[in-house]
This record gives structure tokens, C-alpha cells and sequence, in this order.
């Protein structure tokens, strides 16, 4: 019988990683909000989204979590009246990319909050573990 | 090193003489252990494994090469298993001595 107490950890661990992936892809799509195509009629950055799921792990019988798939907007491009810009079509008008920084930011706040509340599951659950082996020394 | 293993052998300080404990299975696929030593062997193999994976894991880290809380998990293991051994091995020894004390 593997501890459960363990498997709290694998399962915070696998939560902590899910987490910090998705705060990859936020940051990406932060970084890419300006990104726009080179030459006339260029496709402009597509903002990405992340998808979790829950996965078996066999050793311990309990569910973490993994990311499903990095995936892409579908919403259509914002379009910009810029003649100058390389990207412009005959019209002047350059596509730039599906990204809302707002929404963005509200999804890195929650990613940070989701990663807090699993780093405070694997500490409680670590301090348990030690606090048991500690009944051997008294 | 499992929980269940530990509390298996607390009783080894408070009885002296008594049989020797529950088998202990370190990392839960080893064979059942058949006697005392061959069980605190088992519990010190398990102890000095986790702790080479934490300094393999941390030494990976400072390169780089694995995230944090993955170095993080494994240093911990190793240290809570270090933990568990020395507790286990004190408990044995205050046994021995308890035996050694005792009046002929």
C-alpha cells in the first residue's frame, strides 16, 4: 500500500506543474500581443489556450492532473488602421493578434492563485508526514 | 518509505524482548523482510536510495534541467526518509541498551 499522504504530494506536484505550464502560455500570449504578420494579408499571432485533465496515476490510484493540449483561439483577429505597417492589406487595415492583455492578466491571476492553493496542499501535507515520523522521537 | 512501516516499529523502544516487529517493506515492492536487522537493512538501503535522488535531483536543478518544485519534492523525500531512519535506528539502539541494563 503506497501512503497516501504521499500520493497528496505527487498529486499537488503534477498540480504545480499543470499550473506553471499554463502560466507559460499566458506569458506567451502576453509577449505576443503586438505580434503581427511581415508582408501583406500575414496571419498575426493566434493567442493560445490551455486545456487540463484528470489522469490516473497507477502507482498510488489517484487522479493528477496533466495538460490535455496546447491549443489556439478560434476568435477572430482585431483589426488596426495602420497604412504604415508592413502587414497592411491595399485598404491599410494590419490584423493584429486574437490577444486581450486584460483577459490575460485575470487568467494569470488565477493560474497564481490555483498554484498557491496547491503548494499549501503539499506543504500541510509534507508537515503531516514529518510530524508522524516524528512520534518515533520523543 | 511508507508511514505504515514506521508506525510498525514503534513499539520496538517501549518492549525490549519483545518479537521482533512487522515485516517492513521500504519501498513497497521489496520482499517481506524475515528478521529485525534485515528489515532496519531495508529501511537504511530505502534511506541512502532517496537521498542520492535528492542530490541527483538538486544538483539537476541548479543546472537547470528539472523545475523547482520537482527538486523541491525530491529533497524533501530525502530528508523525511533520513528522518525516519534515524528515528528507527534510536529506537533500536534505547532497546539494546534497555536489554544491556537489565538486572541478572
Amino acid at each position: 500500500m503506497r501512503d497516501p499522504l504521499q500520493a497528496v504530494l505527487e498529486v499537488a506536484g503534477s498540480g504545480l506543474e499543470a499550473q506553471s505550464t499554463r502560466l507559460r502560455v499566458i506569458s506567451e500570449n502576453i509577449a505576443n500581443s503586438q505580434s503581427v504578420g511581415e508582408a501583406p494579408g500575414d496571419s498575426p499571432y493566434v493567442r493560445k489556450t490551455i486545456t487540463f485533465d484528470d489522469e490516473l496515476d497507477r502507482a498510488t490510484g489517484a487522479s493528477l492532473v496533466r495538460v490535455k493540449s496546447i491549443g489556439e483561439d478560434q476568435s477572430p483577429f482585431k483589426v488596426e488602421y495602420d497604412p504604415g505597417s508592413p502587414a497592411a492589406d491595399d485598404s491599410g487595415f494590419v490584423k493584429t493578434p486574437n490577444v486581450d492583455v486584460l483577459v490575460e492578466l485575470a487568467d494569470m491571476r488565477e493560474a497564481n492563485r490555483t498554484y498557491e492553493a496547491n503548494l499549501q496542499v503539499a506543504k500541510q501535507a509534507a508537515e503531516l508526514l514529518t510530524s508522524t515520523v516524528g512520534l518515533l522521537r520523543e | 518509505m511508507n508511514v505504515a512501516s514506521v508506525s510498525a516499529l514503534s513499539g520496538v523502544g517501549a518492549a525490549p524482548s519483545a518479537p521482533s516487529p512487522a515485516p517492513v517493506s521500504p519501498s513497497g515492492d521489496a520482499t517481506p523482510a524475515t528478521s529485525f536487522e534485515q528489515a532496519l537493512g531495508q529501511v537504511f538501503t530505502g534511506a541512502i536510495d532517496s537521498l542520492r535522488q535528492g542530490e541527483a535531483a538538486a544538483i539537476q536543478g541548479m543546472q537547470g534541467a528539472l523545475p523547482a518544485y520537482k527538486v523541491v519534492e525530491a529533497v524533501m523525500g530525502a530528508q523525511r526518509t533520513l528522518q525516519a531512519a534515524l528515528a528507527i535506528r534510536d529506537k533500536a539502539v534505547s532497546a539494546y541498551q534497555e536489554i544491556s541494563r537489565m538486572n541478572i
